[in-house]
């Protein structure tokens, strides 16, 4: 699962897990849009594997869909442009940075356990 | 020997208030905030005029802002009131000082806001005689003139009190665009990084399409060029809001613009935010080099219609308006579905719709190639009549 509000980020990021034998199960440029997807934490999506978060979405944080991923116990990275990173209550996971890195995008992904 | 004992005891009074206003003077120009000014003022103007309540006056558009206090009885502190219905109005309106042996023989002061205080005479400096922006108000309990020396004092202290409160401006101001630096430096950093992982992104995209290394190097420098004309154009507008048809126009430029008569561009005023400006000039960029490269373009009759207007709620109970926007080719070579989908494909339908929740289609027709793009409007979208 993505999320992401660039669409060029986006599908190079869709491309580039492609590539590393996952399958898409959601690709979603808008907070809200993830948060449907994942609207039961208890029993999510019986395909995510992992997601790969972009912090700022259109100015909304991506917070509230890492707290459902992490309450449904599905691992998560995030990717973002910004240095210095504001996510209280995230600081034990792995932030890539843009411009991504694809072998730490694979390191993440192999993290994921199921995937690649 | 009484009146020598009496002019010594005078003179260590003399010197005492004059240590005082000193150390007071010392004190205000130390202060970096309006609050901590009206601290310092709060706390020594009683002991400099020896009256037996003093506040500090701010003024505050057309109102006196009781800001502080110190008295023996309440006065008005956190109160505002018009400047034409306070006495501080009256020393900041006229630029002087104003004495008050007995306020209720003087129709300028508000008897009923005064009854309730312990107030019987008064002395109100204004702060900055010169377009005052604040005033110093001495009060005693007792109807008295008080010496022409104590009135000295409290001007003094109003001088040094309107050089404090400059200072503060300034420093508040200097820390103010110290932030905005901090700011715009984190900015460039994101929106540079941002600006990285978009050229990555075209790079490795247009490497998986491209036949041979020209073609990358062709297709990679055009959508180069294009990414960087939407940033100039960006910038020229400050990196506000962004016109439908200014991006329309610099995405065109490279082929002849919209002076080229194959083209016609009809829509209404539509303003972008500046990531979603970029996404649209990318977005009429493929369809343009498209165009340029196997369509409508590549025939002198060709032509491009480029039309958008604002669709209103098509359900009730729905409130979302719309932007449709409709690119269509007509007059060029018969057009055939590609048997791939390529990075320009993929940017036209999943771009722009994908990020703006909205919906984009490509139709491959015989007759021409169009494009139609459908999104809500929003913040990143907007009716730029409503916006203006």
């Amino acid at each position: 699962m993505i999320v992401e509000d660039e669409a060029l980020v986006a599908l190079m990021v869709e491309d580039l897990l492609t590539d590393l034998g996952c399958e898409i199960s959601g690709s979603f440029g808008a907070v809200d849009e993830a948060l449907a997807f994942l609207k039961d934490a208890a029993a999510p999506p019986p395909a995510l594997d992992g997601a790969v978060l972009d912090v700022n979405i259109g100015g909304t944080m991506v917070f509230p869909v890492a707290e459902r991923l992490r309450a449904a116990g599905i691992p998560f990275v995030f990717a973002t442009g910004y240095g210095a990173l504001p996510r209280k209550g995230f600081e034990e996971i792995t932030v890539l940075n843009k411009p991504i890195e694809p072998h730490l995008l694979e390191d993440a992904v192999k993290g994921f356990g199921k995937a690649a | 020997m009484l009146n020598v004992a009496n002019a010594e005891r005078s003179e260590q009074a003399d010197h005492a208030a004059l240590i005082t206003l000193v150390e007071t003077i010392e004190a205000l120009s130390a202060t970096r905030t309006i609050e901590e000014v009206a601290a310092v003022v709060r706390s020594a103007a009683r002991r400099i005029s020896g009256a037996d309540g003093v506040c500090f006056v701010l003024r505050d558009g057309d109102r006196c802002w009781y800001l502080d206090e110190d008295a023996i009885g309440p006065m008005w502190k956190g109160q505002r009131f018009p400047m034409t219905a306070c006495i501080s109005g009256w020393a900041m309106i006229h630029g002087q000082t104003v004495v008050i042996p007995d306020i209720y023989a003087d129709d300028r002061i508000p008897h009923d806001a005064y009854r309730p205080t312990f107030v019987k005479s008064l002395v109100m400096t204004p702060v900055r005689v010169k377009d005052p922006i604040a005033a110093i108000g001495a009060y005693w309990a007792v109807g008295q003139t008080p010496s022409a020396d104590t009135i000295l004092k409290l001007e003094t202290m109003a001088r040094a009190t309107a050089a404090a409160i400059e200072n503060a401006n300034l420093y508040a101001a200097l820390n103010q665009a110290l932030d905005r630096r901090t700011f715009l430096l984190r900015e460039l950093d994101h929106r540079v990084k941002n600006t990285l992982a978009s050229v990555q992104s075209i790079a490795r995209q247009t490497l998986r399409t491209a036949p041979t290394p020209a073609d990358f190097t062709e297709s990679f420098e055009s959508r180069l060029m294009g990414l960087s004309r939407a940033h100039e154009l960006l910038t020229r507008q400050g990196w506000e809001r962004t016109d439908l048809r200014d991006i329309l126009e610099a995405a065109l430029q490279p082929f002849g613009g919209l002076a080229d008569p194959r083209f016609t561009a009809r829509g209404p005023a539509i303003t972008l935010s500046p990531e979603t400006a970029v996404g649209m000039h990318m977005t009429l960029h493929e369809l343009m080099v498209n165009a340029a490269k196997h369509g409508a373009l590549t025939a002198a009759s060709g032509q491009v219609g480029v039309v958008w207007r604002v669709e209103p709620p098509q359900a009730q109970g729905d409130e979302t308006h719309n932007l449709v926007l409709e690119w269509v080719e007509r007059g060029g070579p018969p057009v055939f579905v590609p048997k791939r989908r390529g990075f320009g494909t993929r940017l036209l339908e999943g771009g722009l719709a994908r990020d703006l929740g909205g919906e984009a289609s490509l139709t491959y027709q015989p007759k021409g190639l169009s494009y139609a793009l459908r999104v809500p409007l929003s913040d990143r979208v907007a009716d730029g009549a409503r916006v203006a």
